[in-house]
């Protein structure tokens, strides 16, 4: 045996393993090549048992030999075994393809009914001007009602509010918010901004335009100096934050616990004020009714109505939400059909 | 109020279209609800001459006619009236017209003739109540021209406001016209002409109640003859909405649309003795009234009596007795004032209200009573003839003067908050019939009426007196006088200006917690719903869901109180009578809707109010009510479905405990039975502080359901009182600090009888806990082998842990010793290891 030939054999050796190793496929094959060739027992190892038949001077130059060898082995089995991985991973990530056009899967997700909605919006808008939301409550007595309104039992004005009475003397179901302004105005004092949401309920048959139970948002404000161009820049910003950037105007109304009493129109939401069937060509909308807070009824409130003015405003929930959200028929809101209710995502 | 044009016009120019004019009197607070084409319904129908009239041949009853229309050959028409004859001008229907009503006229055959349209009658088109006779047009009325051009009109239907009563006609809407437009009123010239004997030898009158009846003017005419009003009368009533009757009963109906002045006509020979007495009718005393209605009379109504007896309700319907008939001759002429509150409360006892009734019910003018006696006089003599007697029967003749009103110019600025001078002021005020003069300082300002009057001292302020025409009831205070300059200056010169003033204090809002439980529950997939608070009598009845009083776990500062029913006495319908204690009958019925629609998943809730009455007073407080039926997630391409039950209720309920701040509620069984499913309801509770939660969880009993005819298998419900959906109740939520030293898990699988609670469980291993047990939490419930039948475990992770040091293993042994000792003792459990 000589350095020639053991060389030789070692270089042979290489050659095998570097081409078995590349044409191994599968990274498991790899680990068995690394034993079969690398191992204690491993073939390199074999070759080198020949080592001791040589004369010393070559053994150095044998060792090196081995070393390069087996590095180089060592090299070829690192490289193929990224390689294979990568190949496996591709192939994994190949086989979990999935259609990702498909729908996701439904977070559940409730809605919420317009009428809080739509008093929200508005606590929201009168909220920025320091108004506070008061509540009162929804059986009230008949002075509170009407009489401390200045609306006097045997009032004509009492047609406009046809009510319904319950089995306690003296009570009934309040007809519209209003009754909260004296409220508010005995139990606090000037400066006053109230806003006062609620139920209310009145003897009307039910249609698509009328209910028996119905919202409203009462406003309240009272001070030294509050005038009726106050309750006009209020609105507007109220009907701007609401409808939009529209002409809105005052016109007379009238109500017994206000003077003067107005009536606040917004330029119409569907035809822009052109005229339509839904302004009955007028190009206006009634949005709420105001007024400036009559002198019988701050009294009542215990307010001197020498020293303190205000105004005072109430407004349909049902008829702002409808205008809103071009809802056609009263009868949507206490009905709760889930085909209406889901419409407000 | 309907208001024809045409008939507007006689007493003010209008120069403005009608859509100008409905929007100058709607500006000026005389809202135009609508405006009519009158005669928009009468379509090809034109003015013809009758050139032949001649029996037909066939049927007695029946005319032929010819007849020119204007151009083309003359049409042969059949007609069946008797008051036709040639030369006359009459309404044609052309072939292809088209009548009120949509009744449209064609060539057709009648008896063997054929007839090319249609003689009309005034009540075929609407216009006059005579049926009988076509009706006959002036001589000189243009041939062929269209009726509509002849008789056609705009009617406005104008929203007169409660307190102004006095523009309840065509004048006072005229001088509403005038203020609005500069124009000045005519008045229609009101003369009669006296030729008969002195009414007192015919008529007396006796007022017995003088406050009921503050003026009486009576006249009266002999010798009328009774008929039809001319057409252009009939046509202006049929315009404003009035069914032409007679001529007389025409006169007091056109003064009232005229001047806004009822009175009453009685037959004459009706009133006994000619004796008018008014007085308040005596207990059991009847009349039938025109409507042929026989009334018993209560004490207090106001009546009209004979010396026999009730001829009428004063100011509300007179008796069929003394009615005008076509055998009248002798008329007598009621025009009186009566007490406002009174009408209205007779009107409301009999359910009686009429157009004459809503007039007195708004005050009428004292000097009305006068010149409507002598304006209906007037049309009677004009229109039925007779003789009218001398003089009037007057209760009252004194007519009070104008009313002076002080106000300060200064005042009405500020109200307004314009700037406008006293010069204008005061010629705004004019341009209404209110003259001003200069004030005095130191003058009595009124600055509210009754009920709560207040008169102040102007004392140095500037002041205007306001001299207040007498029809004007409405303008009694200085705000009244305030509207007015306003309203004519008009509403829309408000200037807009944000309020300068100081702002109030800070208040908590009371939406702040049911808003943080709405966007919650909205979060987990449940869908608000707003139902009604008057529901019907059976609801309760059907539900029988217990008060708070019979669940003690309940906190008291939430417990709704116990009570009875608030019932409506005067409901539109038994269905919505009782205001409610409870939400989930109405939860129910939003179910049942839903499931009618093919919706059998449904997750609602509804934050509103229950009411009882309490010792007498009502009480109203705010709960939240769940409902969970169906599927919490509804099958879909990637999962498949998994029904709502017990927990999905607790978990809610439990989250809601979360955000409010609470630790998790307690939960007792309630094993009571229907409405609830006896092994699956529950009362819940948990308090801390100012917030609370309390209340019921349940699966419904299979009977409860099938109450609703439901066809949900199972129907979760939930009724909890939170502290803070009524009144706000902020809570300030304090930090941990995060701990320093780690914290040890331990397991312990308990194995208890079935009996015992996951509750009892829980809390007996928080007991024997001591300080270093931080939390505890279940993580399985099993049953089956190898334990026995009646056995289940539970097991639970426990997090042990100190502020100050990690626990060492003994520290944590000795702990977990405890609480299995305790498990064994209290509860006769043992552990799995
Ligand atoms: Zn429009």
């Amino acid at each position: 045996m000589d350095f020639e030939s053991l060389s030789g054999d070692l270089h042979r050796l290489m050659d095998h393993a570097l081409a078995e190793i590349a044409e191994t496929a599968d990274p498991a094959a790899l680990d068995e090549l690394q034993i079969r060739y690398l191992g204690k027992k491993g073939d390199l190892t074999a070759v080198l048992r020949g080592i001791g038949a040589l004369p010393p001077e070559d053994r150095p130059r044998v060792g090196a030999v081995a070393n390069e060898i087996g590095e180089a082995v060592k090299a070829a089995l690192a490289e193929r075994g990224t390689e294979l991985r990568s190949v496996v991973q591709a192939q994994r990530l190949a086989a979990e393809k999935v259609d990702v056009t498909l729908p996701g899967r439904t977070v559940p997700r409730g809605t919420l009914h317009p009428i809080p909605e739509t008093i929200a919006a508005i606590a929201e808008v009168f909220g920025q001007f320091g108004f506070m939301v008061y509540e009162g409550p929804e059986i009230e007595d008949d002075l509170t009602n009407f009489q401390m309104l200045n609306i006097a039992p045997d009032h004509p004005a009492r047609d406009l509010w046809d009510t319904l009475y319950v089995d306690i003397p003296g009570h009934l179901l309040r007809t519209h918010t209003s009754p909260g302004q004296i409220r508010v105005m005995q139990s606090t004092r000037p400066p006053i901004r109230a806003l006062l949401p609620g139920r209310c309920f009145r003897y009307e048959a039910v249609d698509a335009s009328h209910g028996f139970e119905f919202f409203q948002v009462e406003g309240l404000m009272v001070d030294e100096g509050t005038s009726m161009a106050d309750l006009k820049g209020l609105l507007d910003e109220f009907a701007h934050a609401l409808f939009g950037p529209r002409k809105t105007r005052f016109r007379p109304g009238y109500y017994p616990f206000t003077e003067p009493s107005v009536a606040f129109d917004v330029e119409c939401v569907v035809c822009g004020g052109v005229g339509c069937p839904a302004c009955s060509k007028t190009g206006w909308m009634t949005i709420l009714g105001a007024g400036m807070v009559h002198p019988v009824v701050l009294q009542y409130g215990g307010i001197d109505p020498e020293r303190y003015q205000g105004f005072a405003f109430g407004m349909g929930v049902e008829r702002i939400s409808n205008l809103r959200h071009a809802v056609p028929d009263l009868r949507y809101y206490l009905e709760n059909d889930l085909r209406f209710l889901e419409q407000f995502r | 109020m309907r208001v024809p044009l045409s008939w507007l016009r006689e007493y003010v120019d209008v120069q403005l279209s009608p859509e100008q004019l409905a929007e100058r009197l709607t500006l000026l607070g005389m809202e135009v609800k609508g405006l009519e084409r009158w005669g928009a319904d009468w379509r090809s129908v034109v003015v013809g001459e009758l050139l032949t009239v001649e029996k037909h041949p066939h049927a007695d009853r029946l005319h032929l006619t010819t007849v020119n229309v204007g151009s083309g050959e003359p049409l042969h028409i059949v007609c069946g009236a008797n008051n036709i004859a040639p030369g006359q001008r009459v309404p044609v229907a052309l072939p292809g017209a088209v009548l009120p009503g949509d009744r449209r006229i064609e060539r057709t055959e009648k008896m063997g003739i054929t007839s090319e349209g249609m003689l009309c009658s005034g009540d075929e088109l609407h216009i006059t109540s005579d049926a009988e006779g076509i009706l006959i047009l002036p001589p000189a009325t243009p041939l062929g021209l269209d009726l509509s051009e002849l008789y056609g009109d705009v009617v406005l239907d104008v929203d007169v406001k409660p307190n102004r009563g006095d523009a309840l006609c065509l004048l006072g809407l005229a001088r509403e016209v005038a203020a609005a437009t500069g124009a000045t009123i005519r008045w229609p010239e009101i003369k009669v002409e006296e030729t008969g004997g002195p009414v007192t030898a015919k008529l007396r009158v006796e007022i017995r109640e003088p406050e009921l009846c503050p003026r009486f003017v009576g006249r009266w005419v002999s010798q009328a003859k009774i008929g039809p009003s001319p057409d252009w009368v009939q046509m202006r009533l049929q315009a404003a909405g009035m069914r032409p009757v007679s001529n007389v009963v025409d006169a007091a109906n056109y003064v009232m649309l005229e001047l806004g002045k009822p009175t009453h006509t009685f037959n004459g020979a009706a009133v006994k003795d000619g004796i008018i007495i008014v007085r308040r009718a005596l207990a059991g005393e009847r009349l039938e009234t025109l409507d042929h209605v026989e009334r018993e009379l209560t004490p207090d109504t106001l009546i009209i009596a004979d010396p026999t007896g009730p001829i009428g309700i004063a100011g509300i319907m007179g008796g069929f007795d003394s009615e005008i008939t076509d055998s009248t001759t002798e008329i007598a002429i009621e025009s009186a004032v009566f007490d406002p509150v009174s009408i209205r409360r007779t009107g409301h006892r009999y359910a009686l209200r009429s157009e004459a009734s809503l007039r007195f019910e708004k005050g009428q003018e004292s000097r009305l009573a006068r010149i409507g006696a002598d304006r209906v006089a007037q049309l009677t003599l004009a229109w039925a003839g007779g003789v009218l007697c001398e003089g009037r029967v007057d209760s009252a003749p004194t007519e009070p003067a104008a009313a002076r009103l002080a106000f300060r110019p200064a005042r009405v600025n500020k109200l307004l908050g314009a700037d406008i001078s006293v010069d204008e002021q005061r010629s705004l005020l004019r341009r209404v019939g209110v003259e001003t003069e200069e004030g005095a300082s130191g003058m009595r300002v009124q600055v509210a009426a009754a009920p709560k009057p207040l008169v102040v001292d102007s004392g140095s302020e500037p002041t205007v007196v306001a001299v207040v025409p007498t029809w004007r009831r409405d303008l009694a205070i200085e705000a009244d006088l305030a509207e007015e300059i306003a309203r004519v200056r008009g509403y829309e010169t408000t200037a807009a200006h944000l309020p300068d003033t100081l702002m109030p204090a800070y208040r908590p809002t009371p939406l702040r917690v049911r808003e943080l439980i709405r966007q919650t529950l909205a979060g987990v997939g449940l869908s608000e719903v707003v139902t009604h608070a008057l529901v019907s009598p059976l609801d309760e009845a059907r539900l029988l869901w217990p008060d708070d009083a019979a669940a003690p776990a309940v906190p008291e500062s939430v417990a709704a109180p116990s009570g009875d029913d608030i019932v409506v006495t005067n409901p539109l319908s038994a269905q919505h009578s009782v205001l409610r204690r409870h939400l989930i009958a109405s939860l129910l019925d939003v179910l049942s809707l839903n499931e009618r629609q093919g919706r059998p998943d449904v997750a609602i809730f509804e934050i509103g109010k229950g009411y009882a009455r309490i010792d007498g007073r009502p009480r109203e407080w705010t709960r939240l009510a769940i409902l969970l039926t169906g599927a919490a997630e509804p099958a879909a391409w990637n999962r498949v479905a998994r029904p709502y039950d017990l927990d999905d209720a607790k978990g809610i309920v439990e989250l809601v405990c979360r955000r409010l701040g609470l630790s998790e509620p307690t939960y007792v069984p309630d094993p009571r039975g229907f409405p609830f499913h006896p092994g699956r309801a529950l009362v819940v509770g948990q308090e801390s502080g100012s917030e609370a939660v309390g209340g019921r969880v349940a699966e419904l009993h299979p009977d409860a359901v099938a109450a609703w005819d439901l066809r949900a298998q199972r129907v979760i419900v939930a009724e909890v009182a939170i502290g803070g959906l009524d009144v706000a109740a902020p809570t300030r939520m304090h930090v941990e600090p995060i701990p320093r030293f780690p914290e040890v898990e331990r397991d312990l699988a308990v194995i208890v009888a079935e009996s015992r609670t996951a509750a009892e469980v829980h809390s007996t291993i928080e007991r024997h806990g001591g300080v270093l047990l931080r939390r505890v939490r279940l993580f399985d419930l099993y049953r089956g082998t190898p334990l026995a039948a009646t056995e289940k475990s539970l097991a639970y992770r426990l997090v042990l842990g100190a502020k100050d040091r990690t626990l060492t293993e003994a520290e944590v042994d000795a702990a977990i010793v405890a609480v299995r000792k305790g498990l064994e003792v209290d509860l006769d459990a043992h552990l799995r290891t």
